[in-house]
């Protein structure tokens, strides 16, 4: 959001509250809207000019600061603060709905509901908006035994069977954060066996311990999926694919794409390993071909053939 | 030049304050800010600032000025702009500001929650939470705007990226939407695609830019009943199926998560049977390809038919 339209959005907020407070410290106010002390002492200057046409003694706002303590006055029409907008109504109750129906949160959902329906009244019809929230009970056992050590930044030891490479490690992982992108949960963090930034699916971990080692603080903003950055060291990998399997654009980052004159799509893209790549063509099946690398093509073949003995196919 | 902060400020309290609508003349000649000749950067620093208020929800009406005069002026209604009185709990309130925390809903949700904890005597908004280790990811580019299509009933139109459209990077849609499905992780638009002439469904992460608004608001009636998204989101099948299942050992604790029960002992040995209810075999089928040769699907014989039949098609 612009810069002034933030000041004026708090402002409307602050307003309310000083008039319910006077002679409150500053650092009470910049702690209560975060902000810090001396941008609450810019906002009460602008406020300061502002207040009834004609602008005269009795028409401005009476802003005093004497010491490190503030009052307000002469500002009745902003005694409440701006009504809830619809959008931010529904965002409100969209967010509490689906933490209600998440089932995430292990202690009881009293407040929870109350407050959704103290939202939905407020709202009246508008909360009739057609959005339908169908959420995966997130719940599990994992999720639940996660978000504390996260919480305490407690050094996590996973057992965790790797999609790219097909093979199960014991990682020690510094833990950021817990995400749900596209339906499946993440765990996301420093690895200490990769030495980097790693997203972890809770559906391949198959064991948890929780040590007690303090992890480092997260950075600031933890970086935000997509999870796999191509490095200039990944092999490229070079696949033609029919329309029934265009959708695994969504699941590549593609570096080419190319319309070739059968109909068929030329995708360049790099990938993590060339096992990983593996595992997504055997999804395709027969609609995609691979144009290089060879090594991938047999590695395709051989993994089907393998599958195939299972099914006294081979 | 006026800080603009102070222009606006002054503009809601003069709006706010007058019994009667305030013409663009009076605006122009008694609200701090707005003095001066009324040139077109006048006229396009008018019109930007009631959008912008518009925007953070300031409730400006456009009204005729009186009954025996059809001149237009502008007002802000007190009983529209007053938060009305309602109380929550500090406990609604914590328990909001975590679940904004949680959905990642902040954007839209924080200044509300900043407006519901002002009469409580807490730092109830979102800051009062904390980082919170946890994100449910609700949030999602052009979900608000959508919403607002809907709450007005407008139009919308938006460049859409169907991997099946192959030759062409994406086709414009004309859509009037119906209902926002959140399904599997995704948002969902449903509505009714104007150049098709049918009711559509389609994903929010495939729309490309912005969504635009059209048209008139109200052009167009949302059926009552809100659409199942388990009948409309293609893949998502309504009727389950168990399938039988045998797993090696080496993933026997993944497929144990997905099974009722942890299985029983298979006649090969150190492999577990198990049944899994289907509700989505494309992913099904997917998911056992994933697995490699650590699986076999045994039952039913069209999805143990479809997993071979598929893999004999890479071995060409």
């Amino acid at each position: 959001m612009n810069p002034t339209l933030a000041r004026l959005q708090r402002l409307l907020v602050m307003v309310p509250w000083l008039l319910d407070h006077p002679g409150v410290h500053v650092e009470e106010v910049a702690e209560r809207f975060d902000v810090a002390p001396g941008d609450v002492l810019d906002d009460l200057d602008v406020l300061g000019y502002c207040g009834l046409p004609g602008y005269g003694g009795g028409d401005l706002i009476e802003v005093s600061i004497s010491g490190d303590r503030v009052a307000v006055r002469m500002a009745e029409f902003f005694a409440r603060p701006l009504a809830l907008s619809v959008r931010e109504g529904l965002a409100l109750l969209m967010a509490a709905r689906a933490t209600r129906d998440s089932g995430i949160l292990a202690e009881g959902h009293g407040p929870l509901e109350s407050a959704i329906v103290k939202l939905t009244d407020h709202l009246g019809g508008q909360a009739g908006v057609p959005v339908v929230l169908d959420i995966e009970a997130g719940g599990s056992d994992l999720l639940r035994r996660l978000m504390p050590a996260v919480a305490d930044q407690r050094v996590v030891r996973i057992t965790y069977r790797s999609a790219s490479k097909e093979e199960t490690t014991v990682r020690e992982v510094e833990p950021w954060a817990l995400r749900s992108t596209s339906g499946a949960w993440y765990l996301q963090g420093h690895c200490r066996l990769a030495g980097d930034t790693r997203a972890f699916r809770l559906d391949r971990i198959r064991d948890l311990v929780v040590s007690d080692e303090r992890a480092p603080d997260p950075p600031e903003e933890p970086p935000r999926p997509p999870i796999y950055e191509p490095t200039d060291t990944d092999p490229v990998v070079v696949i033609d694919v029919g329309p029934e399997s265009a959708w695994v654009t969504d699941h590549v980052v593609l570096s080419d794409r190319e319309q070739l004159d059968d109909g068929r799509l030329r995708l360049t893209f790099r990938a993590a390993t060339l096992e990983w790549a593996a595992g997504l063509l055997v999804r395709l099946g027969n609609t995609a071909t691979v144009v290089t690398p060879d090594a991938l093509r047999d590695l395709v073949r051989a993994r089907a053939a393998d599958v195939l003995v299972n099914y006294g196919q081979g | 030049m006026v800080d603009r902060l102070e222009r606006l400020i002054n503009l809601v309290i003069a709006l706010r304050e007058t019994r009667r609508p305030l013409t663009v003349d009076a605006i122009n000649e008694r609200v701090a800010g707005y003095e001066g000749d009324r040139t077109d950067a006048w006229r396009r620093m008018f019109e930007r600032d009631k959008a912008d208020l518009r925007d953070l929800g300031v409730p400006l009406r456009t009204e005729r000025v009186d009954r025996f005069d059809e001149t237009l002026g502008y007002r802000i209604d007190p009983a529209d702009y007053d938060l009305p009185d309602i109380t929550f709990e500090p406990a609604e309130l914590t328990a909001l500001a975590l679940a904004v925390q949680l959905t990642g809903l902040g954007d839209e949700a924080a200044p509300g929650l900043d407006k519901l904890a002002v009469g409580a005597d807490l730092p109830g908004t979102t800051r009062g939470v904390g980082r919170l280790p946890l994100e449910l990811g609700l949030d999602a580019p052009n979900r608000g705007t959508l919403t607002d299509a809907l709450l007005e009933r407008r139009r919308v139109r938006f460049a859409y990226r169907r991997p099946a459209d192959v030759g062409e990077a994406t086709t414009t849609r004309r859509v009037e939407p119906h209902a926002l499905l959140h399904h599997r992780g995704r948002w969902y638009l449903r509505g009714h695609d104007l150049d098709r002439g049918a009711l559509r469904t389609f994903r929010l992460d495939r729309i490309e830019g912005t969504v635009r608004l059209t048209g008139e608001a109200g052009a167009f009636v949302i059926p009552d009943e809100a659409p199942d998204p388990r009948e409309v989101v293609p893949g998502a099948d309504l009727d389950p199926v168990d399938a039988v299942v045998l797993a090696d050992a080496e993933i026997a604790w993944t497929v144990a998560r997905r099974a009722r029960g942890a299985g029983e002992a298979a006649d090969r040995p150190g492999w577990r049977r198990f049944t899994i209810r289907v509700t989505d075999p494309d992913s099904f089928v997917s998911w056992v390809l994933d697995q490699g040769p650590a699986i076999e699907v045994v039952q039913p014989a069209d999805l143990r038919a479809r997993v071979i039949t598929h893999l004999q098609g890479l071995l060409g």
